[in-house]
């Protein structure tokens, strides 16, 4: 039985319908120790902790959202547009629609017969649809795994098949705590085995064979990444402990390198080489020891750090054209160096580690960011001014005596930023809170206007959705305030009379094809609720482009004087 | 045949009235409304999204539904009738039939020169065994149906098996030496879930607001068990009932081994689980599921389906688009979560 999908499925259900996490980890636990084989254990870590494959394969099921939903609307038999679709945005999941319609539905009752697959089948299916290349075969693989499973089985086998959360308020962390749990090892242990190899399957099998020690460093399994936490929670009163950098506007990267081989991962973990053949060229061109080091990739194009916006032309591109490589190069510029002379390095400070990337780059001509000595909180706001001067988005303070702490975002690395900008927004939709708003509306959904715009026929769009920024005071008085504008409600959200405006502050503008906008605000957030105005005020849709322009046009300060990043050439 | 020539000369008028209540304007009708500028208003049943506003009203509903208002503050005056006892007006004859929905909730039937009207206020059937239970005409040319879960998502299960569900959830938080509460609405889902918790005999506290109208069920000869009312002091140990907005603000706070159960048919959604941070979900809803409400849809075929009381308008008209059944969508108002 501990072999079965099933019983996964069952695990997951149950873990989801407890609250205290000690106990989720303990149902957990109770699983993993039950299970006979090694690979079986690994399968159900790998599936509960990371999805369908492991992260660092750089294997996906690419199944999307539609390819599914339009699946599961068929098998049930229904209307995806008419029926489909009103039932996902009701219960805010299309993996919960499944399972609802599933279970309700006579057509699809009688489709399905539970086979009780195992974790292998499960396994190879999700390897089928790696391999399978169009829709409509992917399509026939659903289908057919789900013709033997049950509706629990299946919400939960698209859950894992598309790499997200399983939404048990079960994370990899607790995944991790649960396997130190079910063989009595140390929880530490256990989180930098997995940190190290890069797989919570693997780290599940080591602790069961009691063979944690064996646990080591591979290149090419990336390491997750070490966070910055924002300057304003985080009040530094011994500023002498820290240096500070320049925080660049482009993308986090680690690059592993050993003889031939030169792999980029992003901040998510997926490898993203191809997509920038000459930082890979870049890096083989300089005869490297084996490294790995943390960093920036930005496009830089003469003496000039360029912005965001135009390394998304970049991003995702399976393999980019010659034109567009000469129109937007890019740089890898270093900032960290997390392994060095065949080994990990992690626990270094970062002075040694720094003194460790200095060498490197003079030997080998690498650019690394500029580091500065900060003496006073003047000096941090002259760095930061310059730092904003160069198009960048802010400064870094790092502790000098800091190790590389892996995946956590604490106060050895804090950001100074800049808000992007501001927009009067209408509020168009309000969403119920979870946790400790709940019985609240804390998310919103904020509009601009496209009264006058003849691209579009609705009065307003989304622009961003906000959840934060205002006090307990201003939700509480917004929500008074709400239950006279609201004109629909679907499950969880309601749908507003479009009459508060409110102050949007955010930190940057990026084009984005899927909305209808084809903007998206990062980080947006409430900065007043302004009672005092209308829609009428709404800044618009036209407002939203000629700042995006304004940010790719502003003039930058050359990196030939004060640059920020040294590089010997 | 003869149905379509009398088409063709009859004409049922039925208008939103704003945002709450409909009206009959040519008979003079008016279905939990609020308004003054009608001669005969019926009020459907005692939650506060159907009783009248206006405390000067008067109205006509059944006297278990006139108690229940009088409970919940409402000074004006109610001619009651019974179930099936028929009111004669100048233009029409009315008739209450059971709703099933809560305690004295009645579905209306008008019978005119212009047809009939069947207009269900909420409705559940199977009904809820804390009602009066559920009784529908034979035939009815207009249909004027709530659709508040109009979605094929909602389905629920028997009412014996959310009733065992019930006991369980109680039984095995006792056992496990915590309180268990029960989030459900004051009027009619409190009493109904009091009602499923009798035989296991436990003592029961209930939240003020619903304890006050647990004694028009006694009257009206349903078992609540052994129950009192919320007292902060000595709640610990006892089955406690309260409703979803009393437990954000303090009820029990003391007690801190809670097990919270949400019973609506809105614990369909996983995630009202967060939003209330409740341990268990238990969709019993005192409204009809959407296959039932399809299905009666069918059994009564009607003239034309009037559906109010939903944002999924469009999904019941497209299911009964495939029946051949004539439906339309009269206006929208925002159910209160019961």
């Amino acid at each position: 039985m501990s072999d079965k999908f099933q019983q996964l499925a069952e695990t997951a259900q149950q873990i989801n319908e407890t609250r205290s996490t000690n106990s989720k980890i303990t149902i957990c636990a109770d699983y993993f120790s039950a299970i006979g084989k090694d690979e079986d254990l690994n399968r159900a870590a790998q599936f509960l902790g990371e999805g369908a494959f492991s992260s660092v394969s750089g294997k996906r099921a690419s199944v999307g959202s539609r390819t599914y939903s339009t699946c599961a609307a068929e098998f049930c038999e229904i209307d995806y547009e008419k029926v489909f679709k009103p039932c996902k945005t009701a219960l805010g999941s299309s993996s919960e629609a499944i399972e609802q319609l599933m279970n309700n539905i006579e057509v699809a009752c009688q489709k399905r017969e539970p086979a009780q697959l195992s974790l292998e089948k499960i396994e190879e299916t999700y390897q089928q649809l790696y391999r399978a290349s169009g829709r409509a075969d992917k399509q026939e693989i659903l289908r057919e795994t789900w013709k033997q499973m049950t509706p629990v089985e299946i919400k939960y086998f698209i859950r894992i098949m598309t790499q997200g959360s399983l939404r048990i308020g079960f994370e990899t962390r607790s995944v991790v705590s649960a396997i130190a749990e079910a063989f009595d090892k140390e929880v530490d242990d256990v989180r930098y085995a997995h940190m190290i190899t890069g797989s919570v399957g693997r780290t599940a099998v080591l602790c069961k064979n009691d063979n944690l020690d064996k646990a080591s460093f591979n290149l090419f399994h990336p390491l997750s990444f070490m966070l910055a936490s924002p300057i304003e929670n985080r009040a530094v009163e011994d500023l002498d402990e820290y240096v500070a950098e320049e925080k660049f506007d482009g993308m986090r990267a680690q690059a592993h390198i050993s003889g031939q081989q030169v792999e980029l991962y992003s901040r998510e973990l997926n490898e993203i080489t191809h997509s920038f053949p000459e930082i890979q060229q870049f890096f083989l061109k300089r005869d490297l020891p084996n490294l790995v080091l943390d960093g920036e990739i930005c496009v830089y194009k003469e003496d000039e750090i360029l912005p965001f916006q135009l390394l998304q032309k970049r991003m995702g591109r399976k393999k980019p054209s010659k034109e567009i490589i000469e129109k937007y190069p890019v740089l890898f510029v270093s900032y960290d160096l997390l392994y060095h002379d065949d080994r990990p390095i992690f626990d270094h400070t970062l002075s040694k580690r720094r003194e460790l990337l200095v060498e490197l780059s003079q030997q080998h001509s690498l650019p690394i960011t500029n580091q500065f000595e900060v003496s006073d909180h003047d000096h941090v706001d002259e760095l930061f001014e310059r730092a904003l001067a160069h198009g960048n988005e802010g400064l870094m303070l790092k502790k000098k005596g800091s190790t590389y702490e892996y995946g956590q975002r604490r106060k050895s690395w804090l950001k100074v930023k800049k808000p992007g900008g501001t927009l009067d927004t209408i509020l168009m939709y309000a969403h119920a809170g979870s946790g400790k708003r709940g019985g609240y509306y804390s998310d919103f959904t904020l509009g601009i206007s496209v009264k006058e715009d003849e691209r579009y026929e609705e009065e307003f769009i989304p622009i961003g959705k906000a959840y934060g920024g205002y006090t307990d005071e201003e939700m509480k008085r917004l929500n008074e305030r709400i239950k006279d504008l609201t004109v629909e409600k679907y499950g969880p959200t309601l749908g507003l009379i479009p009459e508060i405006v409110i102050e949007l502050e955010f930190d940057d503008i990026q084009v984005n094809k899927r909305t209808k906008a084809n903007y998206t605000l990062r980080l947006p957030r409430f900065k007043a609720i302004r009672w005092d105005l209308g829609p009428k005020d709404t800044d618009t849709l036209k407002d939203v482009e000629r700042m995006y322009q304004e940010k790719i046009d502003r003039d930058r300060l050359k990196q030939k004087e004060n640059p920020s990043f040294v590089f010997h050439q | 045949m003869d149905r379509t020539v009398n088409d063709k000369m009859r004409h049922m008028n039925i208008t939103k009235a704003g945002y709450h209540g409909i009206l009959l304007p040519d008979l003079n009708i008016g279905f939990d409304y609020s308004g003054t500028g009608t001669q005969h208003t019926f009020i459907s049943h005692a939650h506060a999204d159907h009783m009248p506003r206006s405390q000067s009203s008067s109205v006509y509903c059944t006297p278990n539904t006139y108690k229940l208002m009088k409970r919940r503050g409402f000074n004006g005056e109610a001619i009651t009738l019974d179930f099936g006892e028929p009111l004669e007006t100048d233009e029409a004859r009315i008739t209450l039939y059971p709703a099933g929905h809560i305690l004295g909730s009645a579905m209306v039937f008008v019978e005119s020169d212009e047809g009939s009207v069947l207009y269900t206020g909420d409705y559940r059937t199977p009904p809820s065994p804390a009602s009066e239970g559920f009784e529908i005409p034979e035939q009815a040319d207009h249909f004027i149906t709530e659709a508040t879960f109009g979605l094929p998502i909602y389905k629920w299960d028997s009412h014996d098996k959310l009733s065992q569900e019930v006991r369980d959830f109680a039984s095995q938080t006792l056992a496990n030496d915590y309180t268990p509460v029960f989030l459900a609405y004051n009027l009619g889902k409190a009493q109904e879930v009091m009602h499923m918790l009798a035989p296991l005999g436990h003592p029961v506290q209930i939240h003020g607001a619903g304890y006050k109208m647990c004694d028009v069920y006694e009257q009206a000869g349903i078992d609540l068990g052994n129950y009192d009312s919320y007292n902060r002091e000595t709640c610990e140990g006892n089955i406690l009932i309260t409703t979803t907005s009393a437990i954000n603000n303090g009820f029990a706070s003391n007690v801190s081994k809670k097990r919270i159960a949400y019973c609506s048919g809105w614990a369909t959604r996983e995630a009202s689980r967060t939003q209330l941070t409740a341990h268990k979900l238990i969709p019993l809803s005192d409204h009809l599921d959407f296959f039932e409400l399809i299905r009666l849809c069918q059994e009564l075929d009607p003239e034309m389906v009037h559906i109010t009381h939903t944002p999924n308008a469009d999904v019941v008209r497209h299911y009964l688009d495939q029946r051949d059944i004539n439906s339309t969508f009269l206006d929208m108002e925002v159910e209160e979560d019961d």
